[in-house]
């Protein structure tokens, strides 16, 4: 197995138990299956063939998430399987995910996880540094407002609440880190 | 509702499988069953840029049913009332794309706009020569002042066919684009409904509508109008709309307006072609020439009954590729009228 599906099928396991939970947070601010969306595509990225494994997911999980996250994906499979650097390539996907979802900073979206991750690896920190930053902007949230997305219309615009492709982000870097330290 | 399907899973599959199967025109492209290309008279994509769209099922006979020469090159099939995603759409962009570039034009929903530009950026890794053309015209969706936020509405077929003739003559990429931006700030569309089409994933009618009562403004897939008014004799309901959409884009008294009138699916060829009278008339009563029109059932949401109108007021070139002939399953032979003919 190639380190690229290597890191979808622990991302797959993972994910798999964290399902319930993501589809929650997601009930809170949006159609609540943002979990079921994820595995979707992550059963089919593990069983792609190398390379092929980011594609496979933004097919599989469709809509605006499914190529979004795919974005993120694609800089992990790019860095994994090609040795692309990492900060490089996660820059690049942050900067399209900010443009296409039209979303920044402080929107309450996934780009609250990604970006001090990001930003850590490019002053940088390794990926443990990384896990650590996205999860504090995860954790932070919760205090912020929706701005973006089907969460801006519910109650209080989700104030209060974790957000889900947030709390996905942070996962995705721990499973990252993981491999890279049984490399 | 009772629809006719083997399985949800396998409805739009079956479909494009019936659809490449039955016209010459088209086949399936190598890359994935669910992009359809141009089969007849391929030209080099290395001397001819290529046109292709990517949208969601259900809306039939668009855009697939636009594949073929003097149109497009390649339409990529979503799943029902859902874009393709990026990747699938990157895969149409490889099936067609050449020296010449490519032109993805990408009407204006939020689905379709992301996972189109996401393609974009991916073909640019690829170092594709690939851009795309968002296309609005939908005066429903955002007031005149932030037009660049509209819905695509039918008035994007202006697009489809005065792109497709150009660049089947030879306009290379940027031209394409600058075209398209002049055609798509020339053009307006308005539509009403007066039923309900029925989703074929959930059974169930897209809306409801109180009896006896007309939305207008209604998206194509149902989304809600910018007002409603009574039910009552066609000639009413289309001095509305004209009246609306030359309130957003005036058209001078003895100027030209090209013409879509496009049925929703539910609504007949009997009542479209009393629409096209009561909209040349309409038009005619402002001392505007109504010509090269387009009547028929093109972009349709299943069963919805409803109409919407669409006026572009076009440049000579423009009218000429919009006349040119073309050769694809579904679009139209189009007639420029004289002015001899509508007095």
């Amino acid at each position: 197995m190639s380190v690229t599906q290597d890191y979808f099928s622990r991302l797959l396991a993972v994910i798999g138990t964290r399902k319930d939970e993501l589809n929650a947070l997601d009930a809170a601010l949006g159609d609540g299956d943002h979990g079921t969306t994820m595995l979707r595509g992550l059963t089919r990225a593990a069983a792609a063939a190398p390379g092929l494994g980011a594609k496979a997911f933004m097919r599989a999980s469709g809509g605006a998430a499914g190529t979004l996250f795919g974005l993120v994906l694609v800089a992990i499979e790019r860095h994994l399987g090609d040795g692309a650097d990492l900060a490089t390539e996660l820059q690049l996907a942050e900067t399209r995910i900010r443009e296409l979802g039209q979303v920044t900073l402080g929107d309450k979206s996934m780009v609250d996880a990604l970006a001090p991750a990001v930003a850590a690896l490019g002053a940088g920190g390794n990926l443990t540094d990384a896990v650590a930053a996205a999860a504090r902007g995860c954790l932070a949230t919760q205090a912020l407002e929706a701005r973006r997305g089907r969460a801006q219309y519910v109650e209080n615009k989700g104030l209060g609440h974790q957000d889900p492709g947030a709390t996905s982000i942070v996962i995705l870097f721990e499973v990252l880190r993981e491999i890279q330290e049984n490399q | 509702m009772t629809k006719l399907f083997n399985s949800q899973e396998t409805m739009v599959d079956d479909m494009v499988d019936g659809f490449v199967t039955a016209y010459p025109q088209v086949m399936r492209g190598q890359n994935d069953p669910r992009i359809v290309v141009r089969s007849t008279a391929r030209k080099n994509p290395d001397q001819k840029v290529t046109v292709l769209i990517g949208n969601g099922s259900g809306h039939e006979p668009i855009a697939m049913g636009f594949v073929g020469q003097g149109l497009l090159d390649a339409n990529v099939v979503g799943d029902v009332f859902a874009a393709p995603s990026a990747d699938l759409i990157l895969d149409g962009i490889r099936e067609v794309n050449g020296a010449a570039g490519t032109l993805l034009l990408i009407s204006q929903h939020s689905g379709d706009v992301i996972n189109g530009r996401a393609a974009i950026m991916l073909a640019e890794d690829e170092k594709l020569n690939a851009k795309a053309l968002l296309m609005y015209d939908d005066v429903a969706s955002a007031p005149p002042e932030r037009r660049q936020d509209r819905r695509g509405a039918p008035g994007t077929m202006f697009i489809y066919k005065i792109l497709g003739a150009a660049a089947e003559l030879g306009l290379d990429l940027d031209g394409l684009i600058a075209l398209g931006e002049n055609v798509r700030d020339r053009t307006v569309s308005l539509s009403a409904a007066i039923s309900p089409g029925v989703s074929p994933l959930t059974g169930k009618p897209m809306f409801s509508l109180p009896e006896g009562e007309i939305f207008i403004g209604m998206g194509v897939h149902g989304e809600p109008g910018a007002g409603r008014m009574p039910h009552g004799p066609v000639d009413k309901l289309v001095e509305v709309i004209v009246e609306k959409l030359l309130l957003d884009r005036p058209i001078a008294t003895g100027g030209r307006a090209a013409v879509i009138i496009n049925g929703m699916g539910g609504t007949t060829m009997m009542e479209l072609l009393t629409i096209w009278r009561e909209t040349r008339l309409a038009l005619s009563r402002r001392g505007i020439t109504a010509i090269a029109p387009m009547i028929g059932s093109f972009v349709t949401t299943q069963e919805m009954g409803g109409f919407s109108i669409s006026l572009l007021e076009p440049t000579q070139q423009m009218l000429d590729y919009w006349c040119a002939p073309s050769d694809s399953p579904a679009f139209p032979k189009i007639s420029l009228l004289t002015q001899e003919a509508v007095s």
